[in-house]
C-alpha cells in the first residue's frame, strides 16, 4: 500500500513537473531569425523573417499554432539605451535566457506557415532587437530565437519603388508647363470642336429670335460637387451670351448655396458684358432640395414660359429624362452636360447636344480660351494618351505572355505591372524574374501530352 | 403707310407679257448685259432644231455723262450684232424691232444691268447668324451687293450702328428679325435704328428710301409706326424666316427685284426707256447668273459652283442639292483689289505658286501698278505667272468665304439618337461639298482670257480643290447673265445655249481626297469608250490625258487604301467623263492640297505640276499683249 502511495506521488509529481516545463519549452524554436528595415518608407516599418520551426512540419499532429514576435529597443535615435518593451531588466540589451513568456507581451503574432512579419510600429532612428518563438495551444512556447543583430528603422526621402511614378509625373508636368508656355507665347493650342459648347450662342440666339427665355438647370447636387462647379462655369458663358443678345435667363436651383453662387456668376457676366441693368437676381431662384419637387417645379417653368433653349449642366439622376423630354415637347434646343454615366444615354437621346464627362470638365478651358487652362487641358490629354497607350501595350504583352510563353513578354508584362504601375522601382525584382524562369523551366521539362504517335 | 406686298404696275405689265409669250414661238432672242464699262449683246437663234448663240456685239456703256442714256450703248452693241448677222435689229425710230420676221427684228429682247455699281443694299436682322444671315442670303441671291449687316449681336453700340446706317447710301434696306410669333421688341429696336438715321438713297434725291420688312408678322404694325414719319417707302412681305427651321426667301427676293426696277433702274439715265423695250424685267447681273446656274443645276440634276472674278470683287455662286447661295467678296479682285488680295493671302502664300525666285520689291510695284492701272495686262511670262498666282489666292479666299456663308440654318432643333453620342454636329455646317460637285464654271478676265485653257483649268483645280470627278468649264464670253434672264422666259432655250455655246468645256478632273504618300500608288484608272487607256497615278502626281471636246469615256477608278474618289475611302468608282479643250486631268496630290514649306522644294514641286499639265508651254498663241 505504501509502495503504491509512493508510486502515485512520484507519478503525480512527475506529471506536475512535466506540465510545468511543457508550458515553457515543448516546441522547437524557429531558426535564422533576421530583421531588416523596410525600404522606401518613412522609417516606421521593420521586416522580421525566420525559418519555420521543425515542428511545423507536423502541425497537423503536433500542437503548433504560430509564432510570437518580441522586440526590444536596442538604442534610441538620441543614442540612449533602452529597457525595451519586453519588460526585461533595464541594464540588459539582449533577451535573457530565462525569458518569461507569461509577463512579456509579444508585439505581434502570425499563424503557422508564415515566416514573415512586418512591425509597423517602430520609430525612425531607433534600433530594435527582435526575437521569435513558436507558440502552441495551451500557452506552450518554444525557446525564443533571437535575431543575430539589431536593426535600425530608417526613413527614405525617395520611394525608389515608385520611381516610375516620379518619371510619369515629371513628364506630364513638363508637358503641361510646355503647353502653358506655348499658349502664353501665342502658340496655337488646338482643342477639337465641342459641338455642345459651340452651340451655346446658337441656342441663346434661338431664344432671342423667338422672344422666349433661356432656362439653365445646374443639377440637383450642392456646390461642393465638382459637376455643379463645372456647370456654374458654363452658366457664366451662357449668361454672357444672354447679356450680349439681351435674352432672358432663368436659373431655378435645388440648393441655396448654388443659387447664391449662380447669382454672383450671372451678375459678374452681365457686368462684364456692360449690361448690369439687364441683370435681375429674381431670375435665379431656389425651388426646393427635394429631387422630384424640384423636377416638378422646373417642368412647370418649362410648360408655362416655354423656353426656347434649355441647358442642363451638373449632376443629374432620375430627373434627367423627365426634364429633357418635357423640354423636347415644347421645341427647345437642349444642351446637357454631366459626368453621370447612367444619365448620359437619356440626355444624348433627348437633347440636341450633350457634353460627355471630360468634355463637361473641359468646358471652362474651352470657353475661356485662357492659355493656362488650355495648356493644362492639353497636357492632361497627353497624360491620358500615355495611360491609354500603356494600357494597350500591357494588354498586348499579357496576351502574348499567356499564349506564347515568351520569357521576354512575361518579363515585360511583369515590368509594366510591378515596376511602372507597381512599387518595384526601376529594376525588375530578381526573385520574381527567377520565379518566371523557374516556371518556364518547369514547363519546358514537362513531357508534351498527346504528342506521341503509336508504333 | 406701308404698301402691301404686291407688284407695281410696271412689273405687273412685264410679268403679264412674260406669261403671254409662247416659248414655242420664240425663235430669235436678243439679250444685253449693261455693265459698268461695256454693254454686251448676244443674239440667240433657233438653228437646226436647237437654240444657239449665233452672234455677239459689244459697245461702251453710255450710262454716264456726256451720254447719260443707257440705251445708246445698247443700240450700238445691237447694231454691231445686226451687221454681223445680216439682220436688221434696230428700227428707224431707234427702237429694237420686235417681233421678228424672216430678215429683221427679234421675238424677245431681254437685259441685265450692273451699271452704276449694280444693286447695293443694307440688311438687318436680330441675330447675325440667323435672321440677319437669311436676309443677307436673300439680298445676295437677288443679285445685290450687301454693304453692311446690322444685327442686335453685331457688337456695335446703337449710336455706332446709326452712324453706319447714315454713312451708307444703299439703294434699299431689307429688315428681318424674329420668327412669326417671336420677338417683337428687338425687331422694333432695329427699325428704331434705321428710322432716325434717315439714310439717303444713292440715286435721286426725290425718292423715298425703300425699306422691305420681311420679319415677324406680329411686329408689322409696330414697325410701320416707326417709319410713319415719312422719308421711307416701307413695303411688307412675308417673313423670310417664319420659323427658325425654314427660310422663305422668295417673297423678299421678288420684292428686291421689283424695287430694283421701280426705284433704282428708274433713277438711272435711260433705264425707263430700256424697261419699255424689254420683254422681261431687267435683272441685276449677278442675280441673273445665279438664276441660270440654278436652272441648269435643276434641269441636269447636278451640283454647280460658278465663279466670276473681276477687278474689284469676286462672286461665287453655288447650287448644292438645289440650294442656291451666292457670295460677293468685295475686296478680292485682280485690279482694284489686287493689293488687298496680297495683303490678305500674304505674299509668301502667293509666291508659293510661282516656280522661280522673284524680287519682292518688284512684285509690290507690279501689284500697285495693277491697282492704279487696272487695264494693264501681263507683258512677260513671269508677270503672267505671278498674276495667276494672285488669282489662285483670290479664288481660294473667295471660295473659303463662300463655304463659311453657304451653311445649313442655325438655331435649328436637332433630332438625336443614342447612336449620335460621339458624332454630334452643330448647325450652320457648310453645305458646300467638293466631293459632290459636278460642274465648276469659271468666268472673269483672268480665267476667261488666260492665254492657254490649261492655265484656267490649273487655276480652278488649285484654288477650288475639287474632289472626285468634276467637270471644268469656262464662260466663253460672259453669257451667263443673258441666259439667266432668258431662263425666266424660256428655260429650255437657256439650257441649250448654256450647254452648247456659253460653256467651253475644259475637260474633267479626277482628284483624290486623302493623303497619298509621295511616289506610292494613289489610284488606278481604266478608260474605255472614245479613249482606251489604263494606268496608275502616284501620290503627288498630276497627269493629263488628251480628250477632245466630243470625246466621252467610261472611267473605272480604283483608289488606294484611305483615298476617296467619291464612293468612300478605298472604294471603286465608275463614271462617265467628257473631254474638253484641255482633256482629262488626273490629280494624285491629295486633299487638302499642301505645298512644301521649303522654298526650293516648293518651286520644284510646282514646276513639276505645271510641266505635267503643260500649263505654260511656249506656243504661237503665247502671252496676250
Amino acid at each position: 500500500m505504501k509502495t503504491v502511495l509512493t508510486l502515485l506521488l512520484v507519478v503525480a509529481s512527475a506529471a506536475w513537473t512535466t506540465h510545468s516545463f511543457a508550458a515553457d519549452i515543448t516546441l522547437a524554436p524557429p531558426t535564422h531569425v533576421s530583421a531588416e528595415d523596410v525600404p522606401n518608407d518613412i522609417g516606421t516599418q521593420v521586416l522580421i523573417k525566420w525559418h519555420a520551426s521543425p515542428d511545423e512540419e507536423n502541425a497537423g499532429t503536433r500542437s503548433l499554432d504560430g509564432y510570437a514576435i518580441y522586440r526590444k529597443i536596442a538604442q534610441t535615435s538620441e543614442g540612449l539605451e533602452s529597457i525595451g518593451e519586453a519588460g526585461a531588466d533595464a541594464s540588459e540589451l539582449g533577451f535573457p535566457a530565462n525569458f518569461d513568456f507569461e509577463d512579456t507581451q509579444p508585439i505581434g503574432s502570425v499563424s503557422y506557415g508564415r515566416t514573415k512579419f512586418v512591425d509597423e510600429n517602430v520609430e525612425a532612428g531607433n534600433s530594435y532587437l527582435y526575437a521569435v518563438a513558436a507558440t502552441g495551444p495551451g500557452g506552450t512556447y518554444s525557446p525564443i530565437s533571437v535575431a543575430s543583430s539589431p536593426v535600425t528603422a530608417e526613413m527614405q526621402w525617395f520611394n525608389g519603388g515608385k520611381f516610375w511614378f516620379l518619371i510619369i509625373t515629371a513628364v506630364i508636368s513638363f508637358v503641361i508647363i510646355a503647353f502653358v508656355v506655348i499658349a502664353k507665347k501665342g502658340g496655337e493650342i488646338r482643342v477639337r470642336k465641342i459641338a455642345g459648347l459651340e452651340a451655346v450662342s446658337e441656342a441663346v440666339g434661338r431664344a432671342t429670335e423667338m422672344g422666349k427665355p433661356v432656362l439653365f438647370v445646374p443639377g440637383i447636387l450642392d456646390i461642393n460637387d465638382i459637376q455643379t462647379v463645372a456647370g456654374i462655369t458654363v452658366l457664366s458663358n451662357v449668361a454672357k451670351t444672354s447679356a450680349r443678345y439681351d435674352a432672358k435667363l432663368r436659373v431655378p436651383t435645388a440648393r441655396s448655396l448654388v443659387m447664391t453662387t449662380a447669382r454672383e456668376t450671372v451678375e459678374a457676366a452681365y457686368l462684364g458684358e456692360g449690361r448690369p441693368d439687364a441683370y435681375n437676381e429674381n431670375d435665379i431662384y431656389y425651388l426646393t432640395d427635394e429631387q422630384f419637387g424640384y423636377t416638378a417645379g422646373v417642368q412647370g417653368v418649362m410648360v408655362r414660359e416655354r423656353p426656347a433653349a434649355c441647358f442642363y449642366m451638373g449632376a443629374f439622376y432620375a430627373e434627367s429624362l423627365i426634364l429633357a423630354e418635357t423640354a423636347n415637347s415644347i421645341g427647345s434646343i437642349q444642351i446637357a452636360g454631366t459626368a453621370m454615366p447612367s444619365q448620359l444615354p437619356f440626355f444624348v437621346a433627348a437633347c440636341d447636344y450633350t457634353l460627355i464627362g471630360e468634355e463637361f470638365f473641359a468646358a471652362s478651358a474651352y470657353l475661356s480660351n485662357d492659355p493656362e487652362q488650355l495648356g493644362s487641358l492639353k497636357g492632361q490629354d497627353i497624360g491620358k494618351i500615355m495611360a491609354a497607350g500603356l494600357l494597350v501595350v500591357g494588354c498586348v504583352l499579357a496576351t502574348i505572355a499567356v499564349t506564347s510563353e515568351s520569357r521576354t513578354a512575361q518579363i515585360a508584362e511583369l515590368y509594366i505591372k510591378d515596376n511602372i504601375l507597381g512599387a518595384d522601382g526601376l529594376v525588375p525584382n530578381a526573385d520574381k524574374v527567377a520565379q518566371i524562369d523557374a516556371e518556364l523551366d518547369a514547363q519546358a521539362q514537362q513531357p508534351h501530352a498527346g504528342g506521341g504517335g503509336g508504333s | 403707310m406701308p404698301r402691301p406686298a404686291t407688284r407695281t404696275k410696271a412689273v405687273d405689265h412685264l410679268m403679264s407679257d412674260i406669261t403671254a409669250i409662247d416659248p414655242e414661238k420664240i425663235k430669235v432672242i436678243l439679250a444685253t448685259d449693261c455693265g459698268s464699262t461695256t454693254t454686251k449683246a448676244i443674239l440667240i437663234q433657233f438653228v437646226d432644231g436647237a437654240y444657239r448663240q449665233t452672234h455677239r456685239g459689244e459697245a461702251p456703256t453710255t450710262v454716264e455723262k456726256p451720254f447719260a442714256d443707257v440705251t445708246m450703248g445698247v443700240i450700238n452693241s445691237v447694231t454691231e450684232i445686226g451687221e454681223l448677222a445680216g439682220r436688221r435689229l434696230v428700227g428707224d425710230d431707234g427702237r429694237i424691232i420686235s417681233p421678228a420676221t424672216e430678215t429683221e427684228g427679234c421675238d424677245i429682247y431681254i437685259s441685265t444691268s450692273s451699271a452704276g455699281g449694280g444693286l447695293q443694299m443694307m440688311v438687318a436682322g436680330v441675330i447675325a447668324e440667323m435672321t440677319a444671315a437669311s436676309a443677307k442670303r436673300a439680298a445676295l441671291g437677288a443679285g445685290s451687293i450687301v454693304m453692311d449687316v446690322i444685327a442686335a449681336n453685331d457688337g456695335r453700340r446703337p449710336h455706332d450702328q446709326i452712324q453706319r446706317i447714315r454713312d451708307l447710301r444703299p439703294d434699299m434696306i431689307l429688315i428681318s428679325g424674329g420668327t412669326d410669333g417671336g420677338t417683337t421688341d428687338k425687331v422694333v429696336q432695329i427699325a428704331e435704328l434705321v428710322a432716325p438715321a434717315k439714310p439717303q438713297p444713292r440715286f435721286g434725291s426725290d425718292y423715298e428710301m425703300p425699306i422691305i420688312y420681311a420679319g415677324n408678322k406680329d411686329a408689322r404694325d409696330a414697325v410701320s409706326s416707326v417709319f410713319d414719319e415719312g422719308g421711307f417707302d416701307l413695303q411688307i412681305v412675308d417673313n423670310l424666316r417664319p420659323v427658325l427651321e425654314r427660310e422663305n426667301l422668295s417673297p423678299a427676293r421678288d420684292k428686291i427685284h421689283d424695287i430694283f426696277l421701280e426705284h433704282v433702274m428708274a433713277q438711272a439715265p435711260g433705264y425707263d426707256k430700256l424697261m419699255g423695250w424689254t420683254g422681261a424685267p431687267i435683272m441685276p447681273t449677278p442675280g441673273a447668273v445665279g438664276d441660270i446656274l440654278q436652272t441648269v443645276a435643276r434641269l441636269q440634276g447636278i451640283n454647280v459652283v460658278g465663279v466670276d472674278i473681276g477687278g474689284a470683287t469676286t462672286d461665287v455662286f453655288s447650287v448644292f442639292d438645289e440650294t442656291f447661295n451666292r457670295t460677293v467678296s468685295a475686296n478680292l479682285g485682280m485690279s482694284y483689289s489686287i493689293s488687298n488680295v496680297c495683303a490678305e493671302a500674304t505674299m509668301p502664300n502667293v509666291l508659293r505658286w510661282v516656280p522661280f525666285d522673284m524680287d519682292e520689291r518688284e512684285l509690290r510695284n507690279h501689284v500697285k501698278n495693277k491697282m492704279i492701272r487696272p487695264t494693264t495686262i501681263p507683258q512677260t511670262k513671269e508677270a503672267l505667272m505671278f498674276e495667276q498666282a494672285v488669282a489662285r489666292e483670290a479664288l481660294r479666299l473667295a471660295y473659303k468665304q463662300h463655304k463659311e456663308f453657304a451653311t445649313t440654318l442655325k438655331g435649328v432643333q436637332q433630332q438625336r439618337t443614342v447612336g449620335d453620342t460621339f458624332s454630334q454636329e452643330t448647325g450652320g455646317m457648310t453645305i458646300v461639298n467638293n466631293m459632290k460637285l459636278d460642274l465648276l464654271v469659271a468666268s472673269g478676265g483672268v480665267l476667261s482670257h488666260a492665254p492657254r485653257m490649261h492655265q484656267t483649268a490649273m487655276l480652278l483645280i488649285d484654288a477650288f480643290e475639287p474632289e472626285g470627278v468634276t467637270m471644268l468649264a469656262k464662260d466663253s464670253i460672259f453669257m451667263m447673265p443673258h441666259l439667266g434672264v432668258l431662263a425666266s422666259v424660256h428655260p429650255k432655250a437657256a439650257e441649250q445655249v448654256f450647254d452648247r455655246d456659253c460653256l467651253i468645256y475644259l475637260g474633267t478632273c479626277v482628284c483624290a481626297k486623302g493623303s497619298p504618300k509621295p511616289g506610292k500608288l494613289c489610284f488606278k484608272y481604266e478608260l474605255s469608250g472614245s479613249l482606251t487607256d489604263s494606268g496608275e497615278i502616284a501620290g503627288g502626281e498630276l497627269k493629263l490625258i488628251e480628250m477632245g471636246m466630243d470625246d466621252r469615256a467610261k472611267i473605272i477608278l480604283t483608289p488606294a487604301r484611305g483615298i476617296d474618289l467619291g464612293a468612300g475611302p478605298g472604294k471603286r468608282v465608275e463614271k462617265e467623263v467628257r473631254g474638253g479643250t484641255v482633256g482629262l486631268i488626273l490629280d494624285g496630290r491629295g486633299r487638302s492640297l499642301s505645298l512644301p514649306e521649303d522654298r526650293a522644294t516648293c518651286q520644284a514641286t510646282v514646276q513639276g505640276w505645271l510641266d505635267s499639265l503643260d500649263v505654260y508651254a511656249e506656243e504661237k498663241e503665247a502671252v496676250a499683249v
